[in-house]
């Protein structure tokens, strides 16, 4: 997920760098400090991954052997081929699914008089509070054999059978495709918001329709800042894994995570070689898609004309055809929320997995909630979570608050941290999984299977969203702020402490609570990195709902996202009033 | 008080090509002196200020301030701008929005390393600045909650606080509206001629600097063109750039056959014929010479009117070919020999109008030759 921000109006926002490219840098110790710290947290997992690709541990791990088996098994045979195309219809098919509907929901938002638009953003950041494992169960159970779907099609039609199945490519575009249509939306409507309305005032003014004015003013504008973002979702999904492994591999549709997965959690000894060569392999895929999108958003930016002032543009009167688009509005929210949450409740109070039904109002109990809440496991399991989301957003914030700070104020080879602090983005959190295991069985102290080691990984994942949240904070810091203070007698610390921390401290804070939401919603890394005694929540729920504990999960399920969304609220209250947009 | 000794710094961009910046330029400030750096946006004004402010690392050169080297190139000292005692305000006023007009005024105080204050003292003390600045009643009030022109007072006070040896502003009024800046221009004035702060003023407004300056440096693309009273400036520009750059002004293109000496007076010879002209510079033997004249210094009189009164020097037909009229006085266009044209301003109420025929009349004192740039 992707994390950014635009600037702020009003007098803050002014951006800093008065005099483009200096000669003379400043430069500071601090700087190497940091990049020494960077080069450890980012470069070690690389090298481990690509040593474990091309060498063989003996079976008494003492001896290695270099080999290319690995890499040649790419191309013996048509597996990675076969792989590399199922993902890449996954990723499609999900990526246009999101972009389709989340731009629909950000023209209709940001650009037009419908009533309830203004609640759109707030239900978009509330859904990432329902974690991704959970969000996916609740989706099979819809689909499902004797999910509500198939019971209506099956009363529509007519048919005696399930008219479909969930379990392969179809059902994991919908599932995966709706799960980002949230994000597809924030992104959008960030573009339209960049976008100066102006632009589509002057063609209403030359007599264009609305219809006409979307055509050919709106979409062709947005038309590259779209293309970036559809980019960007289709190197999500490539790298997704919940939806794969949860509704893709019982059907046996097979893509590079939950392949790379497999072959490290289901087989004996486990496969670190191989699973290496293919995360390498998916890994350089991810690199070149990266490009692409680095291109993209290039190209989208000399479209983008900030308007400043919070200047919002007179919306488009649709007439009557708003409560079309509300209606719209209000079936999204139903998709994206509702019906989710529906399918999870409903299950969490059942004895055993029972599908929606008037009967089954009459077997409702709320045994499951109690078993949950009086369950020592549960309530470790969510310390455990706890401590992993406030770890790795203390830890991801801090660091790249500084790290940004020495970059955006352009000190002698910063730009190297900045380089350094983005270069994660290229992990997909099922590859860095696999590298980080590996690492930490060669140190020589016991960290594998500690919470300290799921925080250390997550905070390498996430670094390069911290980066955006407090490079876009620091530049709303005009640098006169931090000169009148220097000139004022107050040395760097000080001026540090007193005047930047305080200002950019609701950029901070909104970065943390996206840390925090990300890294405990998140499956695909710490399913690989838990130990025995320290069960993460999203680890725990995958177990259960793969021991057929259906009830239970569901129950779990529900308290668990009670409590995200409402730090999903406070991130949305909080990112609203710093001024950051959530992207 | 304040030495600047060739200063020099280059800018280079990010393509390596060298963008601006400062090329040795030195100057001296004296005590109580209201000093101003004046000149087009990018011409190294701003660098050299924020190289005396430490916020800038000049590439070569020295500053000293007070006898004490806060800069030296040679010996390697380089004050960081925190221990340098100078006082500034900002372009952008760099209010803190974080903190109240107290916090914000007060700040200098509380971050004191030769001293501590307790908060009653700082309180008095910022009390006693914003009295002078006419902002006492604003004391407890959020940053956030005041007026462009407030925030300006509250920038100035805060640079006040420490009683600094030496204040600078940087374009202090370029953010206010029009009449805000005349008043807080005058208001500025008296308060630099109260406390005696010594201060150096950067401006790109001719008329601010004019006013306000007891000495203007004038400089264009890094160095200082002209430095002088704002009446030496105004007067006896020494370049047709300080004459273009300051205020409205004709220039004539003419030579001299023989070199004549500085702050003398010798005939030009002109595509409009031979004028007297007041020499602000020493100019060899052959020079292709620029002639300036303010239009308000250029005697205008319809020519069916007798001539009684108007010097037979420096005295030339011609028509009219614009009038403008701008309410307090009246600017005429009037084409001269050869299709030359000259701008000239006179109070309104004159009886002539557009395609009069008209003499003209360029004093000779106001008649200023420079070498061509």
């Amino acid at each position: 997920m992707e994390a950014a921000s635009k600037a702020g109006s009003g007098d803050k926002a002014v951006f800093a760098q008065r005099l483009p490219g200096t000669a003379s840098q400043k430069s500071s110790w601090i700087v190497y400090v940091l990049l020494t710290l960077l080069i450890l947290m980012v470069v070690p997992p690389l090298i481990q991954l690509l040593q474990t690709s091309l060498y063989d541990r003996s079976v008494d791990g003492q001896t290695l052997t270099f080999t290319l088996e690995h890499y040649l098994n790419l191309f013996v045979g048509t597996r990675f081929l076969e792989l590399v195309l199922n993902t890449t219809w996954y990723s499609v098919g999900s990526a246009l699914f999101a972009i389709v509907l989340g731009t629909m929901q950000a023209w209709i938002v940001e650009r037009t008089n419908t009533p309830l638009r203004k609640y759109v953003f707030l239900f978009s950041v509330i859904s990432l509070g329902i974690p991704d494992v959970l969000y996916t169960i609740s989706w099979i159970l819809f689909f499902g054999r004797s999910g509500p779907y198939n019971e209506i099609m099956m009363f529509l039609t007519g048919a005696t059978e399930p008219v479909f199945s969930v379990f392969g490519l179809w059902g994991m575009i919908i599932i995966e495709g709706v799960g980002w249509t949230p994000l597809a939306f924030l992104l959008i409507s960030s573009v339209f918001t960049s976008t100066d309305a102006s632009f589509e005032e002057a063609s209403t003014m030359s007599g264009a329709t609305i219809s006409s004015t979307f055509r050919r003013i709106t979409l062709p504008l947005a038309k590259p800042a779209v293309l970036a973002v559809a980019i960007l979702l289709f190197i999500r999904t490539f790298e997704s894994f919940e939806v794969p492994t949860l509704v893709g591999v019982p059907g046996s549709f097979y893509v590079l995570t939950s392949d790379i997965f497999l072959e490290v959690n289901r087989s004996f000894p486990p496969n670190y070689g191989q699973a290496s060569a293919f995360s390498v392999g998916l890994m350089l895929i991810v690199i070149g898609m990266l490009y692409f999108y680095f291109q993209a958003t290039k190209q989208a930016a000399q479209f983008q004309t900030i308007t400043g002032k919070g200047y919002r543009p007179r919306p488009m009167d649709l007439g009557n055809l708003r409560f079309v688009t509300a209606a719209i509005l209000v079936l999204l929210f139903l998709f994206i929320i509702v019906i989710p949450m529906i399918m999870i409740i409903w299950m969490s109070l059942q004895d055993f997995f029972r599908p929606i039904s008037i009967e089954g109002f009459s077997t409702m109990t709320l045994d499951n909630y109690a078993k949950a809440l009086t369950s020592s496991d549960f309530g470790e399991s969510i310390g455990n979570t706890l401590y992993l989301g406030v770890g790795a957003a203390a830890l991801t914030v801090s660091l790249s608050m500084v790290c940004a700070w020495f970059s955006v104020r352009r000190y002698k080879h910063a730009w190297l941290i900045d380089q350094l602090a983005t270069l994660p983005i290229v992990f997909p959190s099922i590859v860095l999984g696999v590298a980080m295991i590996r690492l930490y069985l060669n140190l020589p102290f016991p960290i594998y299977g500690t919470v300290l080691a799921i925080i250390i990984a997550s905070a390498i994942r996430y670094m390069p969203y911290g980066m955006r949240y407090a490079h876009a904070g620091i530049l709303q810091v005009h640098t006169e702020l931090e000169e009148a203070s220097s000139i004022s007698g107050a040395r760097q610390m000080s001026t540090f402490f007193r005047i930047v921390m305080p200002l950019i401290t609701p950029a901070l804070v909104t970065c943390a609570l996206f840390i925090f939401l990300i890294a405990v919603r998140s499956l695909s890394l710490p399913i690989l990195l838990v130990g025995p005694n320290t069960q993460v929540l999203s680890v725990t729920l995958y177990t259960l709902w793969l021991d057929g504990q259906l009830p239970q999960t569901a129950a779990i399920g529900v308290i668990w996202t009670a409590v995200m969304m409402i730090f999903s609220t406070i991130f949305y209250i909080v990112s609203r009033r710093s001024g950051m947009s959530v992207r | 008080m304040l030495n600047v000794e060739k200063i020099w710094k280059q800018y280079v961009s990010e393509d390596g090509t060298p963008g601006g910046g400062v090329f040795g330029e030195s100057f001296e400030v004296a005590e109580g002196e209201l000093f101003t750096l004046l000149g087009p946006s990018g011409c190294g004004k701003t660098t050299t200020l924020r190289s005396i402010a430490g916020l800038e690392e000049p590439d070569g050169g020295r500053v000293t301030l007070d006898g004490k080297d806060i800069f030296n190139s040679d010996t390697g000292v380089a004050v960081p701008s925190y221990n340098r005692d100078i006082g500034m305000v900002f372009q952008s006023y760099a209010i803190w929005p974080h903190m109240t007009v107290l916090e914000n005024a007060g700040y200098p105080l509380k971050v004191s390393r030769t001293r501590s204050y307790s908060n009653a003292e700082i309180k008095s003390k910022v009390q006693e600045v914003l009295r002078t600045v006419g902002m006492e009643d604003y004391i407890d009030r959020p940053a956030t909650q005041l007026s462009g022109g407030q925030q300006q007072r509250l920038a100035l006070a805060r640079a006040l606080t420490r009683e600094p040896k030496l204040l600078l502003l940087d374009e202090p009024l370029s953010n206010l509206d029009a009449q805000l800046r005349e008043q807080m221009r005058g208001e500025l004035q008296r308060l630099q001629r109260e406390t005696g702060v010594t201060s150096i003023y950067v401006t790109h407004d001719q008329s601010e600097a004019l006013a306000l300056s007891d000495r203007i440096a004038v400089m264009n693309e890094g160095k200082i063109v002209q430095l002088g009273t704002p009446k030496e400036i105004y007067q006896r520009p020494t370049s047709e750039f300080v004459a273009n750059f300051i205020g409205k002004t004709n220039l004539i293109h003419g030579d001299v056959h023989t070199a004549v000496g500085v702050n003398a007076s010798a005939k030009v010879a002109t595509p409009i014929g031979d004028l007297l002209a007041y020499f602000t510079a020493a100019i060899p033997a052959q020079a292709r010479i620029g002639i300036v004249i303010r239009p308000e210094n250029i005697v205008i009189q319809a020519s069916a009117s007798s001539s009684d009164g108007m010097a037979a020097e420096n005295r030339f037909e011609g028509k009219v070919i614009r009038e403008v009229y701008l309410g307090e006085i009246e600017e005429y266009e009037v084409m001269l020999d050869h299709g030359i044209i000259v701008t000239i301003r006179t109070s309104p109420g004159k009886p002539i109008s557009v395609d009069d025929k008209v003499l003209v009349h360029f004093p000779p004192e106001h008649t200023i030759a420079l070498i061509e740039d």
